[in-house]
């Protein structure tokens, strides 16, 4: 009994610190982020209260709509996009493969491109190459990010494009804590391929999974980088992402504090959205 | 033992940290004075300045930073009441939330104010959310909206300068005509749709328009009409799908000819010239009225000093601008940065404005619309969504609705102000 | 036995030539960016040809300046010793703590409390916190480096908290309760078996903290501003202003910015590819 007690007083005692310096650097700033809420701060200077004004404004903006749907739909898609990719490339990496560091070395590559030399070089391929195809092809060639309708997809491409480098790692680290003689037991069993993956591999790198979907919903909602180095939300602002209202209207801007409310509905939004998330799955990893 | 050196070398890092935050305080006798400037282009020139006021000046030590992104930068220090000396900014709307943050300090009383133009001295004014008594910015330099045009082609092919509307439309369609695109739009970014847009609206609507909302007086349904109108004309000589092209593609199309003209501001004549170093570019006025003096030149204030209110002696704040202002170091200044300066006298100027020359030394011009726009109201991106949709009703009667909503403190604010002085 | 020795030697080269070529997806974008840190700026047109043509000379000159403007020894150091240490902070602290969360979570409420709020700290707007940060590192007195290291430490747990907890679940429990039969106390349970057997999650937990303190500005821009210490992106910023961007002398900086973080990866991936796991579990 006695001994439980100091098993639990080292937990704790790891615990607590850590957990201290988090609630000093994270959490204060965010009550006090939650107070500006109810302000009309501008960032700096002297403010007054103008109570749920700033809630009540959410809710009527049009263009906050707008920015949760589309960072929504954005977030949803690319999530898939990235998982699928990234799995079977994990899967490719990890197989007995020749040239197996210099690849993995150059898969990495796109996450270490910064968003400005990403941005450039996506812009022109969207602007200049791809048309030129298509016109080469015959066909009617625009730049996909001038278009209302399309401008997304482009989006999603150079997000997708960078992020898999990242899900890759976590998947292929994910897969070293397969063991081999689960491979070797399965083998007996004439498990081979997609049934290998199915009910031998999948089941055991479900928990990088989860936290694959987690960082991937949670990067996607919060996308920044991509659309300040594509569109900086255009064309006709349909490409503008909750975190780009955010940062630009609330620090460039003088909207602060109606950013600030519209920072913490968000915040509420994903929380609820990933508890979910993480609930089902742990779950799921329980059963297993 | 590799872990154990690294624990020890990041303890030995967060120390040094730490004396090193503490320990940057010197102290000589002299009085230093701190001024930020938001200009990161200009950092060789004011590094320059910085040595020059220094070797001649004993009692005052003067520290020029140019740092990147300095909006920013200036915003995070007020959170943490940090305040420089003087601060080195635009005349666009975050002078007007510094002063109406109580930050800046009233300059009137600075002797070298009566050197300025005064046409830059009201811009500034005229910034003020509410008018008051004082004066919290010395004017440096100024820039220059409006059409850039290719010099050679322009002279081979024999074209005229336009001076009215009209004017310019036949001039765009001889150019048409002649197989030449008279413009290249960079509208996928969407800040260069404010250039065309306020270079018209100082010839069409009035300059104060939107104080005159903000007091209730006006609405922009009305006074924008025209220039929204005008500008879908003149996009209709641009390139194909000018959403797909941004600034820097435009600046590099005008740069190697592929258009014949540019709806832009000076600002933009190093970047074109980066592409095309011997190009020859002059501009014009943007002839927005029939009459050809209807129209006025768009100029506002590039760079000004404020001083804060927060600084401890004035009085070596303004021997620095006094110094700055000295006529061969503003030509220092306008040598290196192509710039139009607000003190009054003879300068050397760029000749790229040569269009604009007259203009600006009979005092015509008026300020950019957009420095009167809050930035979260993306004036500009609502400008991209018109062009693309090219409807200038739906356009024009959100803008009086976003207008309202994104101002209503300033306008409560002006309205106390009115009540009280009635 | 024979037979699985076999496989081991045999390279899968289908999967291998498929993922050489899709390879191109991310060879043509490096090609466009080394070639555009070798051309001059009046190389740069607006058609096809204008990008992907080589340059007219090859010339380290781009590089050479990129690196006088961007003081970059100096900016690599600051750039290099930040994310130095915000790895090895990450790696001790929150290695500890994702094993206690992680060992815990299942049976004790408290610490699936703990678990949930710390990942719910992973969706804070970093705009909401970064006025407040900026005041609060300032009454700290640790408005500079070690601001905004601690910063990191904290962004960056959520994180590597879920991934440590989530590597921990193929841990078994059983290789604890043999160090403890012998005597070991929790924490050197902790240190000494617990620890090392994470290897392959500390490489990637090091890779990916690694590569968000490399590239992120705004942290240092906000919080270390006025301090006279410029980290590289920082630096890099000069290259870009709203009314011209010298993409050549950007993207020359670009890739000499990328080399010290891709030889780090690929010192790290061995550790990856090397895990001790596979051997320890049977």
């Amino acid at each position: 009994m006695k001994k439980m007690n100091n098993r639990e007083r080292t937990f704790a005692l790891m615990t607590i610190p850590i957990l201290i310096l988090f609630f000093v650097f994270n959490t204060l700033p965010l009550i006090q982020g939650f107070i500006y809420s109810f302000t009309n701060f501008k960032g700096y200077g002297s403010y007054n209260w103008v109570g749920l004004r700033n809630y009540a404004d959410l809710f009527t903006d049009g263009r906050v709509g707008n920015s949760y749907w589309f960072t929504i739909k954005l977030a949803l898609v690319t999530t898939v996009v990235v998982n699928v990719i990234s799995l079977i490339l994990a899967i490719g990496l990890n197989s007995k493969i020749k040239f197996k560091s210099a690849l993995r070395g150059m898969y990495f590559v796109p996450n270490i491109l910064g968003a400005l030399v990403v941005g450039y070089i996506f812009n022109y391929f969207f602007t200049y190459i791809i048309p030129a195809v298509i016109n080469m092809m015959g066909g009617e060639g625009t730049s996909i990010l001038a278009s209302t309708k399309w401008a997304w997809v482009g989006i999603m491409i150079v997000c997708a494009w960078q992020a898999i480098a990242m899900n890759t790692i976590i998947y292929i680290s994910g897969l070293q804590t397969v063991p081999e003689d689960v491979y070797e037991a399965g083998s007996i069993d004439g498990a081979t391929g997609w049934t290998q993956f199915r009910h031998l591999t999948f089941p055991l790198i479900v928990p990088f999974f989860s936290i694959n979907m987690v960082l991937c919903v949670k990067n996607f909602l919060m996308v920044f980088d991509q659309i300040m180095a594509l569109t900086k939300g255009g064309p006709a602002q349909s490409t503008e992402s909750i975190s780009y209202l955010i940062y630009n209207n609330g620090m460039s801007g003088g909207q602060f504090g109606f950013q600030s409310a519209n920072a913490v509905l968000f915040f509420i939004i994903i929380v609820v959205f990933s508890v979910t998330q993480l609930t089902i799955t742990g779950k799921k990893e329980e059963q297993l | 033992m590799r872990k154990k050196s690294f624990a020890f070398l990041s303890c030995a890092v967060l120390a040094a940290g730490f004396l090193s935050g503490c320990g940057n305080q010197e102290n000589s006798g002299k009085t230093e004075i701190e001024l930020v400037q938001y200009k990161p282009e200009a950092v060789e020139v004011f590094k320059k300045l910085e040595e020059k006021f220094n070797s001649t000046h004993d009692d005052i030590h003067l520290k020029i930073d140019s740092p990147n992104d300095a909006m920013t930068i200036l915003k995070t220090r007020f959170v943490r009441e940090d305040y420089p000396d003087i601060l080195g900014i635009g005349g666009d709307i975050n002078y007007s939330y510094f002063i109406d943050s109580e930050i800046l300090a009233d300059v009137s009383n600075f002797d070298g104010l009566s050197e300025v133009n005064q046409g830059y001295v009201d811009i500034l004014e005229g910034l003020e959310f509410i008018p008051t008594e004082g004066t919290y910015g010395v004017p440096y330099v100024a820039n220059a909206a409006g059409i850039l045009y290719n010099r050679e082609m322009f002279q081979e092919h024999k074209w005229e300068i336009p001076t009215t509307w009209e004017e310019l439309m036949t001039l765009c369609d001889k150019i048409q005509s002649e197989g030449i695109l008279p413009f290249y739009f960079g509208f996928k970014d969407t800040w260069t749709c404010l250039a065309p847009w306020n270079s018209l609206a100082v010839d069409l609507a009035p300059s104060d328009i939107c104080q005159q909302v903000n007091a209730g007086n006006a609405k922009f349904s009305d006074a924008y009409k025209e220039t929204a109108e005008k500008m879908l004309k003149l996009v209709e000589y641009g390139e194909e799908g000018p959403f797909a092209y941004g600034y820097n593609d435009a600046c590099t199309a005008f740069a190697n000819g592929e258009s014949a003209m540019f709806a832009i501001g000076s600002y933009a004549i190093p970047q074109i010239k980066s592409v095309n170093p011997d190009m020859n570019i002059d501009s014009f006025v943007t002839p927005g009225s029939d009459q050809a003096d209807g129209n006025t030149l768009n100029s506002g204030v590039d760079l000004m000093f404020a001083v804060t209110e927060d600084c401890e002696n004035k009085e070596a704040a303004y021997e620095v601008i006094r110094f700055l202002m000295e006529d061969e170091n503003i030509q220092l200044y306008l040598d290196d940065q192509n710039a139009v300066p607000c003190k009054e006298g003879e300068f050397d100027l760029a000749p790229n404005l040569d269009g604009m020359k007259e203009y600006i030394s009979s005092g015509n011009m008026t300020d950019y619309q957009d420095h009167y726009y809050p930035a979260e109201m993306a004036v500009d991106a609502q400008i991209q969504t018109f062009l693309i949709e090219q409807d200038v009703d739906a356009f024009l009667d959100k803008f009086d609705k976003d207008w309202l909503r994104y101002n209503r403190d300033i306008i409560r604010k002006v309205e106390e102000y009115n009540a009280k002085n009635k | 036995m024979k037979e699985k020795v076999k496989v081991k030697e045999k390279f899968n080269w289908p999967v291998t030539v498929l993922l050489i070529i899709g390879l191109i997806t991310i060879i043509f974008p490096l090609y466009m960016t080394i070639v555009i840190a070798f051309k001059q700026p009046s190389e740069m047109t607006n058609s096809v040809s204008g990008i992907l043509s080589l340059p007219r000379h090859w010339s380290l000159e781009n590089f050479k300046e990129a690196m006088r403007v961007t003081d970059f020894w100096r900016s690599l150091f600051n750039s290099l010793m930040i994310t130095a240490v915000t790895v090895v902070l990450s790696v001790v602290l929150h290695s500890m703590i994702g094993y206690a969360v992680g060992r815990n979570k299942a049976r004790n409420k408290k610490y699936n409390l703990v678990y949930m709020y710390v990942i719910s700290g992973m969706f804070v707007p970093f705009a909401i916190l970064m006025m407040p940060l900026v005041k609060q590192t300032a009454k700290l007195g640790i408005a500079n480096v070690v601001g905004v290291i601690l910063c990191y430490v904290v962004f960056y747990m959520p994180m590597n908290l879920m991934l440590y907890s989530g590597y921990l679940v193929n841990i078994p429990v059983a290789l604890e309760e043999a160090a403890r039969i012998d005597g070991a106390t929790t924490f050197r349970t902790f240190w000494k078996v617990i620890f090392p057997i994470m290897k392959p999650m500390h490489a990637t937990v090091a890779v990916i903290t690694a590569l968000s303190v490399w590239n992120d500005v705004m942290t240092p821009l906000v919080i270390m501003s006025g301090s006279g210490m410029n980290t590289l992106p920082l630096a890099q910023m000069t290259f870009q202003t709203q009314f011209g961007t010298n993409y050549n002398l950007a993207f020359a900086s670009y890739l000499l910015a990328l080399l010290p973080i891709l030889i780090f990866y690929i010192v790290c991936q061995k550790q990856i590819l090397n895990g001790v796991v596979n051997g320890a579990v049977k």
